[in-house]
């Protein structure tokens, strides 16, 4: 194992894991937020990859231009899932966790035959983009465009979210509303309409990540669910409801996987996030970042 | 309710008349039962694969003028006619949901016989289970060499096995080696499940016995959210040929992960599936120009034979694909049961069976490269050729072995 297989395996790791970080972050968004895990998350990423890729195959829209499209139209999306669905879900009286864990499950089912029935399950990719296909070298360290744009789109996101929990009006809105719903209701804040917001802001996140990913990744109606899972674990390890332990949890999951590959045969790869994770829960049960 | 001797005679009439009804249903048509994916990760496979199966009831349910069993009359003359009818059935890709999905074609659809499926590893319980009921089962597509050797009663084969497409390969380099081309180092490439698996301890048996060092040996994780781990270290090795075993999904993958980290070998020589779907050369088929595939069906025998041409324009006019190695065999797999049930004159799996033991049907009877389908004691056709097949000019075309090829190898590849 040379030097330079070390440092591109860790280099492709970690533009991996601000992408996984990115995926993730809606969902530790939405959690944070109500405490509701979306089961459907994978799926919101798949109609995302799919949503560019029709832009890309009827408009001739490149990804790139497409991804502020696709994230506001999720953002619709999300921000729908929660008025019809989510909404009336936590208000169960009975067994409230279960009902609102089959709604989700039960959306991401729905969603993905949807898809197969009328995307059919061929699977699609984006042909040519502006970025797919290029890459830089760098002394023999290869780095793809897209994940490289991708990691910085993540950057960017992340510094967004920042500025918007901690510096504006809705931001401190969704603080408090995290804090504690029964109270904002009191000083005139519409719970309804922070979790819509929340959800749709969620939503938008992954339909980011979801437009980026197209460019580079196969499309088709089960794409989500090992990304899914990923975002799951993510999110745990850098703790429920913190949004920057999730971009703290992507990092982390991509190195560790880059550096078990090269480790353990790379059909274990994934044992070694698994490990780091069980070790995590172990010691720091609420995550590396978490509050609750 | 009391009953009466009036209720129990109109009872006893009723079931006499309906009898004769049930009967006639009978032998009017002939079930079998169809496993695919149709939903999940390769749900792609099962609609093509749908397709194809339809296609061949299609020939032999109607009156056709092809040099195929069964092609010519309408329905099965050994059972007075019967239509055959296919029922479809979804395993998802899972072993275990495969088991349930024949359990429940055979109790509940009354199938007489059952075929699929296209994952190895599904097959493996479908046929235990196809076992059990005594019903025959054809694999039609898989191919991983293990599956024959359990010693299953009721499990047959007409199509080659990993091990026997990996000896055309090696029969290949041996005959590139002697023309003065340089291939001595080997990178294996190859999916966790039973495929992938079996075609890599072939390979890399093959590799030992025919004096090519194998420089990695990569078994990896199907559908990886990333393979670039992977494909490091298949550029680290840059081995004069790289041979994958990998399904659609993770071909695609592969093909871009290796663009992306400008891995660029002499040679590409695939075991199948991923690499003979028209999916993954829509996706990343500009960078796989004279990238070389095993198969079991060429295009090219359409000049030598014309049904084929025909057979697979019935089949492109319906799917808007042309025939490929997987879509080939699961129409041969059709006929050849059904070739059987018309000899065995019955449904009854024991009889199938013995019908099945006695195939024998010459290889210009089919759209296959094959010498013929007979089947050993173990349910294998050893008389299946493999060829292989180079992707030159947006088409395949057969390279290897000798009596079936039509263009010398184009090596390196670009």
């Amino acid at each position: 194992m040379t030097a330079e297989t070390i440092i591109q395996s860790l280099a492709s790791g970690l533009l991996m894991g601000l992408l996984y970080g990115l995926i993730a972050v809606g969902l530790a968004l939405i959690f944070g937020l109500m405490d509701v895990v979306n089961f459907a998350h994978g799926e919101f990423l798949m109609i995302a990859m799919y949503a560019t890729f029709f832009l890309f195959a009827f408009f001739a829209i490149d990804p790139l231009l497409a991804a502020p499209l696709v994230a506001a139209a999720l953002f619709v999306f999300g921000a729908v899932v929660y008025l019809l669905i989510v909404r009336f879900a936590v208000r169960a009286k009975a067994n409230a966790g279960m009902v609102q864990i089959f709604s989700t499950f039960g959306l991401a089912i729905v969603m993905r035959g949807l898809a197969q029935f009328f995307f059919t399950p061929d699977y699609r990719s984006v042909t040519h983009s502006w970025l797919g296909g290029k890459t830089i070298s760098i002394a023999g360290i290869f780095l793809p465009v897209p994940q490289l744009v991708g990691a910085l789109v993540s950057i960017a996101a992340f510094a967004a979210l920042y500025f918007f929990i901690n510096r504006t009006d809705f931001g401190r809105a969704l603080e408090a509303t995290r804090e504690d719903a029964g109270a904002v209701a009191l000083v005139g804040i519409d719970k309804n309409k922070v979790f819509a917001l929340g959800w749709g802001l969620g939503a938008a996140l992954v339909g980011l990540a979801g437009a980026i990913m197209a460019v580079f990744f196969y499309i088709y109606p089960d794409v989500g669910a090992s990304f899914a899972l990923i975002a799951y674990v993510t999110v745990a390890l850098g703790g429920f409801g913190s949004v920057f332990g999730a971009f703290a949890g992507g990092i982390v999951v991509g190195l560790v996987e880059a550096s078990t590959a090269l480790i353990l045969p790379p059909s274990l790869k994934s044992v070694g996030i698994y490990a780091v994770y069980l070790l995590v829960v172990f010691i720091r049960p609420r995550g590396l970042f978490g509050s609750i | 309710m009391t009953v009466t001797r009036r209720n129990v005679l109109l009872g006893a009439t009723a079931t006499a008349a309906l009898l004769p009804i049930a009967a006639r249903a009978q032998t009017a048509e002939v079930v079998i039962g169809i496993i695919y994916p149709f939903s999940g990760a390769s749900a792609q496979q099962g609609v093509d694969a749908q397709k194809a199966y339809e296609i061949a009831a299609e020939i032999i349910n109607n009156k056709y003028d092809f040099d195929l069993p069964l092609a010519k009359d309408a329905g099965l003359a050994g059972l007075g006619g019967a239509k055959i009818r296919l029922v479809f059935a979804d395993h998802q890709a899972d072993p275990q949901k495969g088991r349930a999905e024949t359990e429940r074609l055979i109790t509940q659809e009354k199938v007489c016989a059952v075929i699929g499926t296209y994952q190895s590893a599904v097959a493996v319980t479908v046929s235990q289970i196809c076992e059990r009921y005594s019903i025959p089962f054809i694999s039609a597509d898989n191919s991983s060499p293990s599956l024959h050797r359990r010693g299953l009663k009721f499990y047959f084969r007409a199509a080659p096995h990993d091990e026997m497409y990996s000896a055309a390969m090696f029969d290949f380099f041996d005959a590139m080696k002697k023309k003065g081309t340089r291939i001595e180092t080997l990178s294996l490439f190859h999916e966790d499940t039973i495929f992938g698996t079996d075609s890599g301890n072939a390979q890399l048996k093959l590799a030992g016995d025919r004096g090519y060092k194998v420089l990695a040996d990569i078994k990896y994780r199907s559908n990886s959210p990333s393979l670039s781990a992977e494909v490091q270290q298949l550029k680290a090795a840059n081995a004069d040929v790289l041979m994958p075993s990998s399904y659609t999904t993770d071909g695609i993958l592969l093909v871009k992960t290796m663009a992306e980290l400008g891995y660029k070998p002499n040679a590409i020589v695939a075991q199948d599936a991923g690499f003979s779907e028209k999916a993954l050369y829509d996706a990343v088929g500009d960078k796989l120009e004279g990238v070389i595939s095993r198969g079991t069906f060429s295009l090219d025998l359409a000049t030598k034979r014309p049904m084929v041409g025909k057979i697979n324009a019935m089949f492109k006019e319906k799917s808007g694909k042309d025939f490929n190695d997987l879509t080939s065999r699961q129409f041969m797999g059709l006929i050849v049961m059904a070739d059987a049930i018309n000899r065995a004159k019955s449904t009854d799996g024991d009889k199938i069976r013995e019908a099945l033991v006695a195939t024998d049907i010459p290889g210009e009877q089919t759209i296959m490269p094959w010498k013929r389908i007979k089947f050993d004691e173990m349910g294998q056709n050893n008389d299946a050729d493999p060829v292989l097949l180079q992707y030159v000019g947006g088409k395949f075309v057969t390279i290897a072995p000798p009596q079936a090829a039509v263009a010398e190898a184009v090596w390196p590849m670009k």
